[in-house]
């Protein structure tokens, strides 16, 4: 098995694996693993495969399913499906403001927003005096957090959930932000546009 | 992600005020869909050719990593009890 692991080391050792050419690769694959395997199975070969793609599926089905089923913390569906009997301070989850996070890779921005679409604050790290480079860090959203959180505390903002757009540097440090201004932040969703193959994106850098 | 209903898909709710334990549940449901490695993937063109040879490449690794799996575990089957006990 040894002797196998290190060829194998080698052939994945390359950094253009593209060279490797898939179909021959694939045969070496076989002939050297099925070489000692007796019964080759349908089953376990394509339950690897097909994990990703299910995942989704299957969850959706939970959240059929499993309605009252008390879960771990870490399933969506029972609490979900309770949110429209929970109030927070007498409002309905509809109801409750909304802070917009935008972290691209050079910035943050952060806006608090009623459900009506009302501003209530709007804050970013540009605006918290940090510039150039400083802005794309997770101390400076979380300044930018703690901004926002303060002014909307002082319109009567307590309870707020949160969209995040995008995958930057102050994407958790934000959310951080706002629970350390005082805002109670009930749930996170993410909104980051992904496109089924729209806008072509730019070129691929150090070519 | 606008022509869904907001607030049902990619949503997490906070219990008991712990935000972190919240955001961390978020982050591992989206890259076990594949949405963080599709936005990260997406930042730049993939052209064509380098498309079709990282799938390739994914699908050797798959093959190879389940295979040398099930060899593994297979090999490994030792802790059974001793069926010659007592000689």
């Amino acid at each position: 098995m040894q002797a196998v692991l290190t060829v194998a080391r080698g052939v994945w050792g390359c950094r253009r694996p593209g060279l490797l050419g898939a179909r021959r690769a694939r045969g070496e694959l076989r002939a050297l693993l099925t070489s000692s395997l007796p019964h080759p199975s349908r089953s376990s070969r394509s339950a690897g495969l097909g994990r990703g793609v299910h995942a989704g599926v299957r969850r959706l089905q939970e959240l059929a399913e499993k309605g009252a089923e008390s879960l771990s913390g870490t399933e969506l569906s029972p609490l979900i499906l309770q949110r429209n009997s929970m109030r927070w301070d007498g409002k309905t989850y509809e109801e409750i403001p909304i802070a917009h996070i935008k972290a691209t890779y050079n910035n943050t921005h952060i806006q608090v927003v009623s459900f009506d679409n009302r501003p209530f604050a709007r804050t970013s790290c540009g605006t918290e005096g940090f510039q150039n480079a400083k802005k794309a860090t997770a101390i400076a959203a979380q300044t930018a957090g703690i901004a926002a959180a303060a002014k909307a505390r002082g319109k009567g903002v307590l309870h707020v959930r949160v969209m995040v757009k995008g995958l930057g540097p102050g994407r958790k440090a934000a959310i951080k932000g706002l629970t350390m201004g005082g805002l109670e932040v009930i749930s996170i969703t993410d909104n980051t546009p992904v496109p089924h193959n729209g806008c072509r994106p730019r070129k691929a850098r150090r070519m | 992600m606008a022509n869904h209903l907001r607030f049902i898909g990619r949503t997490v709710m906070v219990q008991n005020g712990n935000v972190d334990a919240a955001y961390g549940a978020l982050s591992r449901i989206l890259s076990q869909d594949g949405i963080i490695e599709s936005v990260k993937r997406r930042r730049y063109y993939e052209k064509p050719c380098r498309k079709r040879q990282r799938l390739a490449y994914e699908a050797c690794r798959r093959v190879y990593n389940t295979e040398m799996a099930r060899k593994i575990s297979f090999l490994s089957r030792k802790s059974r009890t001793d069926p010659w006990l007592g000689c």
